[in-house]
């Protein structure tokens, strides 16, 4: 069961859309001017598609954001744990969908616009023997429209020369080593040596979008903004691992539509548990400098190579927010994922996520004194698992139940972190 | 079961238009609303009180119809909609048993639309009638054809009509269904891109809300009401057990076929939807098996029917009893006749009774919300039951009989 993942420029003329032969369906994702939109699955059975049934196709599935770009009001994107926004005017806002003319031309108007911004940006890529997947991140790296400050490229921890031998084969990117062992220790160390008044993570799995530095630098304009997230697209859906961590998953994919979080979401939300976890994913975020210069830090209790397999990024955005600042989720900003291969792969990443996760509760907790963080971790979990559970039940066994399971463990396993001396102390 | 008597006044709402606040006359409890862009129907809400005011109006549009709008000016925008260009020659059929009042107001809608005419015929199949009278309903209606059925069972009905007729399209209706105004040229439009389709079905919206049971029975979704368009093929990425569900197709009171279709797949089966005792499924089965034979599937927003619901509250509890049965009865057809999909067939049933478990006891994990009323599902379980065992073996032995007498 192979799925092929295919764009599709909608500021060109839709043409058929063919059979891939080998694949089950495609993966359609739209975009307009580079910005994507949405995205479909079509079945080996529904291709070929002539051009009136991928514009049918197409419109159902960027509805949403293009909605959200076009209009004033009635398509913004709620925030997790709110309500929909309520309308201002009603009235004011169906007609301005009716007005609308039946033109996409019209909605490539009003996608953004790259403001000249004198700030400049590093990028910092953290990685660990991984020379392939590190390569292969680089060289999209070097075809991005406008080029960055800086590339760097931290090494953690180190078993092997791997990694450098891969920087040398990039002229003018920046190899340095954090032998320290965690993302957190790398991430910390990549803003310290970063010159550029902004800094952009990507992991080392991803490869970007050609606009995506652009759309990142462009949202900084604003002077609240200290972290901006992106939309986090699969590069490939060829394996049924591949395909449960894009469709049932949703570990990173927060949609087409923009949000932004700030103080007073972080206010509104406090005491139910602010869901820091879905304003992005830390393989694609970039942080405004002054962050740093204010003292924040990715904790280095937590996050990949340490403890769990995430969280270092969503507690250094809670940290953020409770210091009043915003974060932004940007989907213009994009990035290809290449999610693991195999299954056994990906149990185990569910499994690390689900204890960084937890980690990451209990030190918000420890730190901010937020008891929505322990209402999360003791109530929604749990809560969320049994739901699930039902889900399993109800379906008849359809979803692969050992990753529930491992996910469940991981639960349990991150609790240890509330033992953890540094902690207590 | 339910003390406070309901009646909702339904209104057309051309958005396209400044709007206006809607107040209901006396004696209506609240107010349901078919909205309109430029004609097209795009969405469809009803909400208690007597009053709806201009912002209120607005809101819910938003609501209920703002996706849909936008979807639509992208479709278009894109180059989705072209020329109808040649009309397919079509057929109505109406297969009707004892209702001429019902019978003539779905003539009046017809005509209203210009059916009969050259090339596109009307034709009423007359189910084992007891009396003349739905014969002399038809004479008032100069141009419809009349055709006498005498194998009681809706299915022979219909596949009497696959006989009788020579256009490219055959239609289905109820007759206690009356056609939109846009009905044909929707059916056009789709057919237009959509050659290769084995079948259309649109949107059934209420014809009246004036009883309790009526409103009931439209709240808890009725017919259902996605003014979306869609092309069905044998596959669904998102779901494992697709096409088995086939209630997200369409319903039997308003379906439109590529005759060749029916033809090259035996037509209707005479075992389901027969009449009393198993009236339900025969639509299912067709939509499943052309699904399943590789056809396209297209669901048309302008194919839009409005549907006199039972007005008794027994009827209603009666006919969810006969979906449930229905459902069931084709469930056990596809799984004797479909042996490769039997273990997505084993899941749907599970999930089916899961669902009517959820639809009293958590409605928050659907998406309308709505709990249903306890006696509704517990009747359509019963139905389902009584499907599962054997139901579709007594019905096959039935029409035997059915068939013998009449030879």
């Amino acid at each position: 069961m192979k799925w092929k993942v295919v764009s599709i420029e909608l500021s060109e003329p839709l043409r058929e859309l063919p059979v891939y032969v080998g694949y089950a369906g495609l993966h359609v994702v739209f975009f307009q001017h580079g910005v994507p939109l949405g995205h479909c699955q079509l079945a080996a059975a529904q291709l070929p598609a002539s051009p009136q049934h991928l514009a049918n196709h197409a419109a159902k599935a960027i509805t949403l954001a293009a909605g959200d770009y076009l209009l004033e009001e009635g398509f913004r994107s709620a925030l997790p744990g709110l309500p929909e926004p309520l309308l201002k005017s009603p009235s004011k806002a169906l007609r301005s969908l009716i007005e609308l003319p039946n033109s996409v031309q019209e909605l490539a108007q009003h996608l953004p616009v790259h403001p000249d911004s004198p700030l400049t940006v590093s990028i910092a890529v953290c990685s660990r023997e991984r020379p392939q997947e590190l390569a292969r991140c680089l060289a999209s790296l070097a075809e991005l429209s406008e080029h960055a400050l800086e590339v760097l490229v931290i090494d953690n921890a180190p078993q092997s020369t791997r990694t450098r031998e891969v920087v040398e084969g990039f002229p003018g990117v920046r190899y340095v080593l954090e032998p320290r062992r965690g993302l957190s220790a790398a991430r910390n160390t990549a803003m310290a040596f970063a010159s550029g008044s902004i800094i952009a993570f990507v992991d080392d799995d991803t490869v970007v979008h050609p606009n995506w530095l652009a759309r990142i630098r462009q949202r900084f304009v604003d002077q609240e903004v200290m972290v901006v997230t992106g939309l986090v697209l699969p590069a490939e859906l060829e394996t049924p691992a591949q395909q449960i961590f894009e469709h049932n998953l949703h570990f990173f994919h927060q949609g087409y539509r923009r949000r932004r979080f700030d103080a007073a979401y972080f206010a509104a939300m406090r005491n139910k548990g602010v869901p820091v976890w879905e304003i992005g994913a830390g393989a694609n975020m970039a942080i405004r400098r002054r962050a740093y210069e204010l003292g924040h830090r990715f904790d280095t209790r937590l996050g990949p190579g340490v403890f769990g397999g995430c969280g270092e990024d969503s507690e250094f955005w809670y940290g953020i927010l409770a210091a009043g600042g915003s974060c932004v989720y940007q989907p213009s900003a994009c990035v290809f994922h290449y999610h693991r291969r195999e299954l056994g792969e990906l149990r185990h990443l569910v499994n690390q996520y689900m204890q960084g996760h937890v980690a990451a509760l209990l030190l918000q907790f420890v730190k901010y004194g937020d008891i929505g963080n322990l209402r999360r971790l003791l109530v929604r979990l749990p809560a969320e698992y049994a739901i699930l559970l039902l889900r399993l039940i109800v379906s008849g066994f359809a979803i692969d139940y050992r990753i529930l399971l491992r996910g469940a463990l991981g639960y349990l396993a991150g609790l240890r972190f509330a033992f953890r001396k540094p902690l207590r102390a | 079961m339910w003390n406070r008597k309901e009646r909702y006044h339904i209104s057309s709402v051309e958005i396209g238009q400044p709007l206006a606040a809607i107040v209901v006359p006396e004696g209506y409890t609240g107010i349901a609303v078919v909205l309109r862009l430029n004609d097209r129907p795009v969405g469809f809400f009803m909400q208690p009180g007597e009053r709806i005011g201009v912002d209120e109006l607005a809101a819910a549009t938003l609501k209920h119809a703002g996706k849909q709008i936008l979807s639509d000016k992208l479709y278009t925008g894109f180059g989705g909609a072209i020329e109808a260009g040649r009309s397919p020659s079509l057929d109505v059929a109406i297969c009707t048993h004892g209702r001429p009042d019902a019978l003539a107001r779905c003539l009046k809608s017809l005509a209203a639309i210009g059916l009969p005419c050259e090339g596109n015929r009307v034709l009423v199949i007359d189910n084992a009638p007891q009396d003349e009278r739905t014969a002399s309903a038809v004479k008032d209606h100069p141009g419809v054809h009349y055709i006498l059925e005498p194998k009681p069972g809706l299915d022979f009905a219909r596949n009497r009509a696959i006989l009788e007729s020579s256009g490219e399209l055959l239609a289905f209706l109820d007759d206690d269904v009356v056609v939109d105004h846009c009905w044909l040229e929707g059916l056009r439009e789709a057919w237009a891109i959509n050659r290769d389709a084995g079948a259309f079905t649109g949107p059934i919206l209420p014809f009246e809300l004036e009883t309790t049971a009526q409103v009931v029975f439209e709240r808890m979704g009725g017919f259902g009401k996605s003014f979306e368009r869609v092309r069905f093929s044998n596959t669904l990425p998102e779901s494992s057990t697709y096409p088995i569900g086939a209630g997200l197709f369409g319903a039997g009171a308003n379906m439109v076929f590529r005759r060749e279709v029916l033809d090259r797949l035996g037509g209707f089966d005479d075992a389901l939807d027969t009449g009393a005792p198993l009236p339900g499924g025969g639509d299912l089965d067709i939509f499943y098996r052309i699904v399943r034979a590789g056809y396209p599937l297209i669901r048309e927003p302008k194919l839009l029917a409005y549907h006199q619901h039972r007005r008794e509250y027994g009827r209603l509890r009666h006919q969810m009893w006969t979906w449930g049965l229905g459902t069931m009865a084709y469930v056990n057809k596809s799984w004797r006749q479909d042996a490769s999909y039997r273990p997505a067939i084993r899941r749907w049933v599970w999930w089916w009774l899961c669902y009517q478990f959820s639809k009293v006891f958590v409605p928050n994990l659907r998406r309308n919300r709505v709990r249903w009323p306890w006696d509704l599902v517990a009747a359509e379980v019963a139905g389902a039951i009584v499907g599962l065992c054997g139901e579709y073996d007594r019905s096959i032995a039935r029409i035997e009989r059915v068939r013998r007498n009449l030879i």
